[in-house]
């Protein structure tokens, strides 16, 4: 048990450093529990640890949120926030891409699935809407298991329960904040390729000028209700992974 | 001094010169109308091709970010394939018009639909309903979820749904909803119910 855990963990720290080396050609690496402060000694079961997957990149734009902002732009600064502010809440978490990378949505998944990740929260902006969506993938839960493999388009049915009800508690901690929540599912990758809890969000401006989403306080406030919702999950998510709460 | 059969040439001439400007304005005006009576005839509403029917349309609408079924009677074939087509026909009417804050791109259509047993249907848009798409995950979901459920609400036994581009499979509509799998009408149907939640 204790040689698979250490395996496991290895393959999650070389995962990390391909991630950081693929996502950011020339930028610093983002900071994950693995690639800090390495320490000598027995290898330690990483604590719980969120993935944040700014979506589009490279040669996927994404939306043109207006003629100035592509969509590829704002997630990624989104993700590097969001990041931030939960590692203030003691949550690690690391970035899918730290640069202008193009990733397909399988090779996302792929990553992210041999990470064995807590939670993934794929983000995404809009110049539609008012304030931010929630989504998990569009599967029918508790479908029976089909033994050791999982199929790969339906990869998600498997935690759907789990990420459905991630889902609702983040959506509720976020209204309880007054800030514009829904909750939906939607046919969107790499949602449904996921072995772990994995949402995607939307944020859209709350008015009418579609360059809020690019203005750093409506992109902070944005964060910290996120990362203050996702925090108030972490016990059921230390939980789930087999940690102390 | 100037021959007078000279002056005669030149004033015919002349006269023919107007004369033509004239006929060739002339012709301009009627071809710009021609054109536009041809695009209106691509717009036009479900040809009656049988009896007057009250129908569900999920119509998306983007200033409420809700999807409504909206009721309209108009004549419909009874056959599955053509009530198919009309429907997607109906649609797409109603998008184009004016009042619509959910827009398509322009000359966004319907290709085809064809009915294939056992319970699945395929829907063919053009290359410019695809092209001219809003960007964006709740954006696009609207007009995917719009056309299925008015499907599976209208066509009884449908239960999976492909949507092809140009005849060919597509990742995504616009870069996010998913085009390259089979929509499963009961999922559609969850989400249907979602979006028309206020």
């Amino acid at each position: 048990m204790a040689l698979s855990r250490q395996i496991r963990t290895l393959l999650r720290c070389t995962v990390v450093a391909v991630l950081a080396s693929v996502g950011a050609p020339g930028q610093a690496t983002p900071t994950t529990p693995s690639t800090q402060n390495p320490q000598p000694g027995p290898i330690q079961p990483p604590p719980l640890f969120i993935v944040i997957d700014p979506a589009h990149g490279g040669t996927d734009a994404g939306a043109a949120l207006n003629a100035a902002i592509p969509e590829k732009d704002v997630t990624l600064v989104v993700a590097r926030r969001l990041r931030q502010e939960l590692i203030a809440r003691g949550l690690q978490s690391l970035l899918v891409r730290d640069g202008d990378a193009t990733l397909s949505t399988d090779q996302r998944a792929a990553a992210v699935n041999s990470m064995h990740a807590s939670l993934y929260v794929a983000v995404h902006a809009t110049s539609q809407g008012n304030g931010m969506r929630l989504y998990s993938a569009m599967l029918s839960a508790g479908k029976d298991s089909r033994g050791p493999f999982l199929d790969w388009e339906t990869a998600q049915e498997s935690v759907l329960a789990r990420t459905r009800s991630i889902q609702n508690q983040i959506a509720a901690s976020i209204q309880q904040t007054g800030f514009p929540v829904h909750s939906l599912i939607a046919p969107v990758r790499p949602l449904n390729n996921l072995i772990v809890p994995a949402l995607a969000i939307e944020i859209a401006p709350t008015t009418a000028d579609v360059s809020q989403l690019a203005f750093s306080d409506y992109q902070q406030m944005v964060c910290a209700t996120l990362a203050n919702a996702i925090a108030s999950v972490a016990p059921q998510l230390r939980l789930r992974s087999g940690l102390s709460p | 001094m100037i021959p007078c059969r000279l002056l005669i040439i030149t004033a015919i001439l002349l006269a023919l010169a107007v004369g033509m400007g004239i006929y060739l304005a002339h012709l301009r005006r009627r071809e710009t109308s021609t054109r536009s009576q041809l695009v209106q005839a691509e717009h036009v509403s479900p040809p009656p091709s049988g009896p007057a029917e009250k129908i569900a349309l999920w119509v998306a609408h983007d200033d409420t970010a809700t999807l409504q079924p909206e009721s309209i009677t108009v004549p419909f074939s009874s056959g599955r394939q053509q009530r198919a087509e009309e429907l997607m026909r109906a649609l797409l009417n109603i998008y184009r018009s004016s009042e619509s804050s959910h827009r398509l791109g322009a000359g966004a259509e319907v290709r085809d639909v064809y009915l294939v047993d056992p319970g699945l249907a395929v829907i063919d848009l053009n290359a410019a309903f695809a092209d001219g798409q809003t960007s964006g995950i709740f954006a696009e979901e609207l007009t995917i979820v719009s056309m299925i459920q008015t499907l599976a609400t209208n066509v009884p036994g449908l239960t999976r749904v492909k949507v092809l581009v140009d005849g060919k499979e597509r990742d995504t509509l616009a870069g996010h909803v998913d085009l390259s799998g089979f929509y499963d009408v009961s999922q559609v149907s969850t989400l249907a119910k979602q979006l028309s939640a206020p």
